[in-house]
Order: C-alpha cells, then structure tokens, then sequence
C-alpha cells in the first residue's frame, strides 16, 4: 500500500499532465487603461466566446480519495476561447448537443477517472493539520479558491492544507488539460448549488468553487485578484522563468508565509465594496486639509518616487503621483491589502520589494511602507524604482512630516482619522439605509457607515452580496442595464448606472418605487454639494 | 545603502520564524507581542541608540525577512553591515544549516562583517530540556571557528537580549577606537619623521 502510494507519487512529481503540444495562446490581457481611473470591471473578461456544452454530465470523484462518495457535476459549460479576443459580449450561445460534444465530455469522464485512481492512494496523513479536506464542514465551505501549477502542483488552497488536496488539484490539473488538449479552454463546470470557475493564467490555474450566487464573471474577477496578488510576491517574470527551468517546481517555497496575504484579500473580496466597485474609498476631510496635507507629501520629492500614497487604515487620504504614471485600483487594492494584513510595519520603517502588476509585471518597485505615529492608523507608502533607496525615502518621509506637523491640517487629519467616516441620516433621506456611489473619471467611491440592521459581519456580507448581484446585472455582458430595481422581504434596492456614475442604494423594505427613485436625484444633490469633502478633486503630481 | 544618522549598520539574519523580529521588538521596544506569527515583509529598519562608556553610538538594524523569496535582495540588507546577527532556533536543528548558510554568505561577501550567533527561545529549553536541538557546545564550536561571539537569547523573557546588542555596539566602539589610535600613532610617526628630517636637514647641527 505505502509502496504504490510512492510510486503513485514519484510519476506525479516527474510527470506533468499537461500535454506536451499544449495550447499556449497568448491571451491579451485586459483592455483597461493604467490608472486608477473609472474602468469597467465587466470588459476585462468579456472578450471571450463561449461555447456551451449542454447537460453532459461528468462524474468527479472527491478531494478524499478513499471517500466512495462521488459529486455530481452537470457540466454545461466548456467555452471555447477563440482569437476573436476583444468582442464586446459573453455571448451564451447554446450550441445545441452535437454527438461530437458529446463524446467530448465522456473522454472527460474517462480520463479524470483514470487519474482519480492514479491517486487515490495518494493522500498521506499530512491532512490532520487544520481542517480535514475530506470532512463535511471543509466541502460545505462558501468558497473555496485553489491555486495550482500546470504540472498540477498544489501552490495555495483557501481551507485544509495543500498536500491533502494534491490529488485533487491534480484532478481539476486533468480537466484543465484534457479540454485544452482538444483546442479549447475550460471556463466552469455548473453543478446543482456549486459552482466551478478556472482561470489559466500560464503558468498558474486558478480554480475557485462556490455554493454562492455568485455570476462566473464576478468569480473570474476575484481569481484574477488572487493571481495579481502572487504576482506582485514575485513578478510574472520570475514566475514564467522559475516554471520554464523546472516545471514541476514547488512554489509554496518561495510563497511561504505569504499565504495571509492571499487569505486577506479573499475576506476583502467579501467585505470590502471597493474591489466589486474597481474604485477605493476616501477618508472624508475638508479639502482645505487635503490639500496641504497633498502639498506637503508633493513638497517631499525624490528622484526615483514615483507613488506617495497616504492611508488612514483601508481609506486613501491622498496619493500624488509621477507626471503621466497611473496607479491602477487593481495596484492599489494589493497595496492596502499589503498594509492592512501585516502588522509588520508596525516595527520599524518597511522596506520591500512589490511588484504592480497591472503596472508591470516584469519587475519591481520597492516600497517605504510606515506609519507617521505609533498607534497611529495613518500609514505613508512610498514606492520607488530604485532597490538603494531606503535612506532617500526615508528622508522624504521625514521632509513630510516635518512640513505637516508645521500645519494645523495635521491636527484636522488626525481628528478627521478618528472621527466614524458619516452616517446616512445626514444625507436627509428617511427610507434610505445604506449607499455606494462611485465617480466614475476619479476611480473613487463613498458610502456611509452600516446602519444598525447591518451591523454584524454576517448582514454586511449579505448587502455585499446585494450589491454584488446588482453590479451583476448592471454590467450583464449581454444585456447590460442602466436602472434595476429589487423589492425584497429585508431591504429594497435600486441601483443606477450613468457614464459619469454608478449608485446602489439600500432602502427599507416599506419605501415606494418612486420614492426610491426620488431619492436618487435628492442623494446626488448632497454628493454634489459634500463632494469636495467626500472625493479627492485634485489629484497632484510631482 | 549607507545613511549618516546610524553609525553601526547590524543586519538580523536567519531563517524564517526563528524570531529575528521578536528580538529586536523585545530590543527596542522592551516588549513581546504575543499572537499569531507574523512574517516580515521585506525588512524593517529600526535606529537605536544607545550608551557605550561614554558614549553614545546608534545601531541602525535592519530586521529582515527570513523567506527564501526576499534572499536576491538580502545583499542590499547586509552589504556594508559592521554587525550581523545570525540568529537560529534552538529548538529547530534545521535553522541551525540556515544560519550556517547565512554565515557562509556573509563570509564570502562582507568580510569586515563581525558575525554574532544567536539561539533563540531559550525559554522553551529551560521549561522542557529535552527540545533543545542544538548542543550549546557545538554551536560555541562553531563559533569559535568562524571566530563569531554565540549567545543564547530569550525574547519572551528578555533573557541576554540587551547583552547580545551591547556586546555590538562595545565590539563596534573598541574597533573604531583601535582604528583612531592607528590612525593617531600614524599621525605620531609622520610628526616625528617630519621633526627628524627637520633635525637633519637643518644645517646647524
């Protein structure tokens, strides 16, 4: 028994399933522009053709090999990813059932047999720490997300530990490639309550399995934010070249330790609106204060700075930045999902290399990450181009300091960071619980602080997961809408989307459809009018 | 990566979850944060200064990270550094290879680099002796060999902590006063031969 399970295991480290004349396309990435201006989450992903396979239904043998259980999966969706790359629509075109298609899936069905039971002795004890994979509680989790080599090495699982789930991952390895080897790319499998999204992102695969109602689009974004972020450890350039010298290599290694960052930014995907939004949030200060303290953080320049960015906890204060250089949200996002996760900077002054993918992926900048005070959640972030310039930086942070503590601004920020961001009875609408509204030329957005009924963690996910249903259907590939509104037993939600902006409202249940709707122009107004306030308006260079 | 404001540069080196950042925090800051691990990102500098005899030196540390994704940029970390604690677990023989390898590296390229080996979490040895992995004898064999000082350290008690880094700063101050009366004794001889050439060229005698 220990014997096979060796072998099993010495052919998976040698081998790879990947098919020798695999389909390298070279995918575009996505058409957005490089700032942190308003970009459309939706066209990113909305270039690709798919093509369905209908109601083939596949038979996918479990994580725990030894489990007899088996999980049924109607598969209806193996898409088709042709050149015809920046086509505007997800186009669902049913294909109807060709005897060809059909037998596709049945091959699918065979060769993912044949691997579960190359592997099914492969499971070692290793699985007793954390959560066991093959317990009730780890496969009813939410959402699970797997990241994995194409050799089918396990690099990162959300829950239960990555050896236990080799076999697994080299599972979903096979789907990935038995359809890639058929020309064409798998892009989810829809079972009954479960849902199983693949990202191929040569050379990693992302695979993200949720009970949630969640679309595959919204899916596909947050896989791509877990890409972007083992990117930024270690470039895409690095990760290209340690696959090419050996395939089969074990990233955990070098990703070791890094795994909270990943873990944070999936609770993020959950909790935070801005990553559904593509826009960061603004800690609300008088512009006059803003405005110096801009000034100041412009005033402390050096030569290789090309990023300052001034954070009070997960909200931007300000950000000046390099003539023509433009931080994308997806960058910013990584960069407050860096701070927010590590209490590391906390010791000293931080000094660390990061790349920006949305940026360049080919190298790295190096970042001064500390904060102005002690116990202070304001954190300054400098990012350099040059690995020699920690004292430069350093420098320039205390050229900042310096000129703002000089300032009353100083004292109104620091007020301003303690202060609760605003509640929605300011706002003047009854009915009204709860907004987002986001400007679209800025990349920014506001909302204010969760009413009562949404105070615990569980009942702000659930508005999260409103929201995020609303941005689904407001940015549906096919039929995109400008107005929708939802009457549901708990809240009432309107949600309207303009080329200057995008607004989800929460009512309470009890409002009228056009009291709801009249309280969109009576909220702009006041946007408009705290808009200064609320919104960095001018945004400096150096 | 030179500053003005430290005079001694003192790089924390070893493998990751040794305990690198909690001797410094423990150090620095008098305390130990107990709580989940927390990798370093990167590294962290802290300035400390402090009191030797008279006077008064600042030991610039750079605390970094014990993954193998930041060794590339190690090199700007320890490069120039007067002082590099090395530091491995007491209770984790593999730790002891990483901080050989640490020390084989630093041989190589910073060779003016005064190299102190450091066994953390001494306290977890003195509660049950039978986790302690690495002999105290052979890791002051060790030291002795690569002619490094050793010492045995406790962040959660502070145990040796404050003499492992006055040691440091005392090694840094006496080798740059032995540098200063070289260069005085250099003056010295220069001055005399100067005098002595006076004394010979000079045509009354």
């Amino acid at each position: 028994m220990e014997g096979e399970a060796q072998k099993a295991t010495a052919s998976w480290e040698s081998g790879t399933l990947a098919p020798v004349d695999r389909l390298r396309s070279v995918r575009a990435d996505s058409p957005i522009p490089g700032l942190v201006e308003g970009t459309e989450p939706g066209r990113s992903l909305s270039h690709y053709q798919w093509d369905y396979i209908t109601d083939c239904a596949l038979i996918l043998k479990t994580a725990g090999a030894g489990q007899k259980s088996a999980m049924f999966i109607h598969a209806h969706s193996f898409e088709d990813l042709t050149a015809e790359a920046e086509e505007e629509a997800l186009r669902t075109v049913d294909s109807g059932r060709s005897e060809e298609q059909h037998e596709e899936g049945l091959k699918a069905l065979v060769a993912e047999q044949n691997i579960d039971e190359q592997h099914s002795n492969d499971l070692s004890d290793s699985r007793t720490k954390e959560e066991d994979v093959s317990s009730e509680a780890w496969r009813s989790h939410k959402k699970h997300v797997f990241v994995l080599s194409e050799a089918g090495k396990p690099i990162y699982t959300r829950y239960g530990t990555e050896e236990a789930l080799s076999s697994t991952m080299g599972v979903m390895m096979a789907l990935v490639s038995f359809v890639e080897a058929e020309k064409n790319i798998i892009r989810s499998i829809h079972a009954d309550g479960c849902k199983v999204v693949f990202l191929t992102k040569s050379p990693l695969v992302l695979v993200g399995v949720s009970r949630t109602c969640q679309s595959d689009k919204e899916m596909l974004r947050e896989l791509q934010y877990i890409y972007y972020q083992i990117v930024s450890l270690l470039t895409l350039t690095q990760l290209n070249h340690i696959f090419q010298h050996k395939q089969n290599y074990d990233l955990r290694r070098l990703l070791a330790g890094s795994e909270y960052l990943t873990d944070n930014l999936l609770i993020r995907l959950e909790r935070d609106p801005g990553l559904l939004l593509s826009a960061v949030t603004c800690l609300p200060l008088a512009s006059s204060s803003r405005d110096v303290v801009s000034s100041s953080l412009q005033a402390a320049k050096s030569k290789n700075l090309v990023f300052s960015i001034l954070l009070a906890g997960d909200r931007l204060v300000t950000l000046v930045r390099k003539k023509d250089q433009f931080l994308h949200h997806i960058d910013l996002h990584l960069v407050f999902n860096l701070v927010g996760s590590s209490s590391s900077f906390r010791e000293g002054e931080g000094w660390t290399p990061i790349c920006l993918p949305k940026f360049n992926t080919a190298g790295f900048f190096h970042a001064h990450i500390s904060y102005l005070e002690p116990a202070s959640q304001l954190c300054l972030i400098l990012v350099s181009t040059d690995r020699e310039d920690f004292f430069n930086m350093s420098d320039c942070k205390q050229k900042f300091m310096e000129r703002l503590s000089k300032r009353s601004a100083y004292q109104a920020l620091k007020e301003a960071v303690k202060c609760p961001s605003y509640s929605v009875a300011q706002v003047g609408i009854p009915e009204l619980r709860h907004f987002l509204y986001k400007s679209k030329s800025s990349g920014l957005y506001t909302s204010p602080e969760f009413p009562m009924v949404y105070q615990s963690d569980e009942e702000q996910e659930r508005l999260l997961s409103l929201y995020q249903e609303l941005h689904s259907c407001l940015h549906h590939p096919t039929r995109p809408l400008r107005y929708y509104y939802r009457c549901r037993e708990t809240e009432n939600l309107l949600a309207q989307v303009t080329s200057g902006f995008e607004l989800y409202l929460c009512f309470s249940p009890l409002v009228t459809k056009a009291s709801a709707f009249a309280a969109v122009n009576k909220l702009l107004k006041w946007i408009r009018k705290e808009e200064d306030r609320l919104f960095i308006l001018s945004p400096l260079t150096y | 990566m030179t500053a003005m404001r430290v005079d001694v540069k003192v790089v924390m080196l070893g493998k990751e979850s040794v305990g690198k950042t909690s001797l410094v925090e423990r150090y620095v800051h008098h305390r130990f944060l107990v709580g989940p691990y927390q990798n370093t990102i990167g590294a962290a500098f802290v300035a400390k200064p402090i009191q030797v005899g008279e006077k008064v030196i600042t030991l610039g540390i750079w605390d970094t990270a014990g993954s193998e994704r930041y060794e590339a940029m190690s090199r700007i970390y320890y490069r120039g550094a007067r002082a590099a604690i090395v530091c491995y677990d007491l209770t984790d023989s593999s730790s002891f290879q990483r901080a050989r390898f640490w020390v084989k590296e630093l041989q190589n390229c910073e060779e003016h680099c005064k190299i102190y080996l450091c066994g953390t979490k001494n306290d977890l040895i003195q509660e049950d002796r039978s986790l302690r992995k690495i002999d105290y004898h052979d890791a002051q064999d060790f030291a002795e060999e690569i002619g490094a000082q050793h010492f045995e350290t406790s962040s959660k008690t502070g145990n040796n902590v404050d003499e492992l880094f006055q040691k440091v700063a005392e090694d840094y101050n006496s080798t740059a006063f032995q540098y200063m009366t070289g260069k005085t004794k250099l003056a010295w001889l220069r001055l005399l031969q100067a005098a002595c050439h006076i004394f010979t060229d000079s045509p009354g005698s």
